[in-house]
């Protein structure tokens, strides 16, 4: 069993040199920002005391994949296997507590323990036999693996809009219609196989501006809800919010160029902080988008020519 | 026609292909045997491009890429999407139409279900449906019988021949030297990145007894099963 966390400490690090961090560096910026965040989410509101549970019970429960957890059984004994996931678990349980025992959150504490053991003792499959309907048969394949992947996401957008017109408040309509283009671009975040890049009979040029014609389509049609909602609600501020989605579809373009800038490979730290920069300062675009351009006609060359 | 020359291939200090010279011609049908590890998949990756090497491939077509149909040894599939995009994808990537993929579906594969889900012959018959979809004048199959039912095996090898007919360009890897026997024109024997010897179809049986002699020889003995 030692072994089997020995070899867990060596994946996160290689996870975290592939990145392009120093281990060391990584795990202290991991807990600088798990420490910022938990303040700014207790500033921010009075709940959250129960929000915080309840991400970390999201973060668990990904450890009760059935996949893993029954390949897990396949080579340890049930004992073995039990004392795995109880240390796994209390793992990942165990910043949360330390924090909220800060805060002394007592009742919160208790909540995620007992909750934590319980899904010791639970499996969630991840393949459902039930195919979650799109809009996107035609065009696969990143927003049809995004939309289902990211549903419930997708769905508290729509929610945020209808809460922003309820309520008259124009800011919770713009942030859905943030939260909305954040997740797209989060469906562009790792490379797909090289074979579906490959397979593509186009030059680099027309490959990299059908993805981003595809990828513009696909937003636009599932932001239409928000768009017109929103437009027609807060009519005096139409130009606002024609104006940030073509903000928003310029950011979707850039990530896909950042993307195959060095695709086979994952993006690393210097395309996220160039895209970071960027978005504090969006006349960055103007370079920052020829840059990726250029790198990426020379990384698709290799698989396209 | 696919014409190789002089190819090689080496991952760092690994040379895996060493100056391959080989020529494919249409409306023929062109087996690739050998060991796990002799050189079969990298071949077939530079031939489709996929891989980096040395040495030349030329062919009829302006791209080479663009004609190849190629059925990888496991084909790779996203989480969530189903077999019917999957098909769409490939046709898109071409610019082909896909037709009526009901009546295509010769595999009657579950077309609305998530590919993922698939058994390993229910993936390889989806991803051999999406690259006959696509129309490609090559054909790359490395190794279309594993995993396969029978009965699927019976279908792709009159695929196969169909293909031959069609005059395109086949080249398959396989263990199962039955099939091989039935669908090729020629088997080339590759064994530590060189080719050691091209069997025209009247001298298979010989190939298949001489393989097994130097393959399994005393080896078996060697286990002292009891």
């Amino acid at each position: 069993m030692r072994n089997y966390f020995v070899l867990q400490y060596s994946m996160a690090n290689r996870h975290l040199s592939e990145f392009g961090v120093n281990p060391f560096l990584g795990a202290g910026l991991l807990v600088f920002g798990f420490v910022g965040l938990s303040i700014v989410l207790f500033t921010k509101t009075e709940f959250a005391a129960y929000i915080y549970p309840l991400i970390a019970l999201a973060i668990i429960s990904k450890l009760s994949e059935t996949g893993r957890n029954d390949f897990l059984k396949t080579i340890f004994n049930e004992l073995g296997y039990y004392r795995i996931r109880i240390i796994e678990n209390c793992l990942v349980a165990l910043p949360f507590i330390i924090f909220l025992t800060v805060k002394s959150s007592s009742i919160p504490i208790l909540i995620l323990l007992l909750s934590a053991f319980a899904l010791v003792f639970v499996n969630f499959k991840n393949q459902f036999n039930f195919t979650i309907p799109t809009p996107f048969q035609k065009h696969p394949f990143e927003f049809i693996v995004g939309f289902r992947s990211n549903l419930v996401l997708i769905i508290s957008t729509w929610f945020f809009t209808v809460m922003s017109i309820i309520f008259g408040n124009f800011n919770l309509g713009i942030f859905s219609l943030l939260l909305a283009f954040l997740i797209f671009l989060s469906f562009y975040g790792n490379p797909e196989n090289g074979f579906y890049v490959w397979v593509f009979s186009l030059a680099p040029h027309k490959f990299l501006l059908r993805k981003i014609n595809t990828a513009i389509f696909c937003s636009t049609l599932l932001c239409l809800p928000i768009t017109l909602a929103l437009s027609v609600s807060f009519y005096s501020n139409v130009f606002i919010i024609i104006g940030l989605q073509a903000l928003c579809c310029l950011y979707l373009a850039t990530i896909i160029l950042a993307k195959y800038s060095v695709f086979p490979n994952q993006m690393n730290l210097p395309q996220l902080i160039l895209l970071a920069l960027s978005v504090g300062f969006p006349p960055l675009l103007l370079v920052v988008i020829p840059f990726f351009y250029t790198k990426s006609i020379n990384r698709l060359n290799a698989l396209l020519q | 026609m696919i014409k190789i020359e002089g190819l090689s291939k080496s991952f760092g200090s690994n040379a895996v292909l060493h100056n391959i010279n080989l020529v494919f011609e249409k409306g023929k049908v062109y087996g690739i045997v050998g060991e796990n590890g002799s050189g079969k998949t990298t071949l077939f990756k530079c031939i489709t491009g996929l891989e980096k090497y040395t040495g030349k491939i030329s062919s009829d077509f302006d791209q080479l890429k663009n004609h190849i149909g190629f059925l990888q040894t496991e084909p790779y599939y996203f989480s969530k999407i189903t077999g019917r995009e999957y098909i769409q994808l490939l046709c898109n990537a071409r610019n082909k139409q896909t037709g009526n993929i009901n009546e295509r579906n010769i595999f009657e594969l579950p077309l609305n279900q998530y590919a993922s889900t698939y058994s390993t012959g229910m993936k390889k018959k989806l991803a051999i449906t999406a690259i006959l979809m696509q129309e490609n004048d090559c054909y790359i199959f490395d190794e279309p019988f594993n995993g396969v039912d029978i009965h699927s095996n019976m279908i792709i090898t009159d695929i196969i021949k169909k293909l031959k007919g069609l005059q395109k360009t086949i080249l398959i890897s396989s263990h199962i030297f039955a099939t091989l026997n039935e669908t090729c024109d020629e088997i080339h024997l590759l064994k530590n990145g060189v080719f050691l010897k091209k069997v025209l179809k009247y001298d298979f049986s010989l190939l298949e007894q001489e393989m097994r002699d130097f393959t399994v020889g005393d080896k078996i003995d060697k286990l002292e099963l009891k």
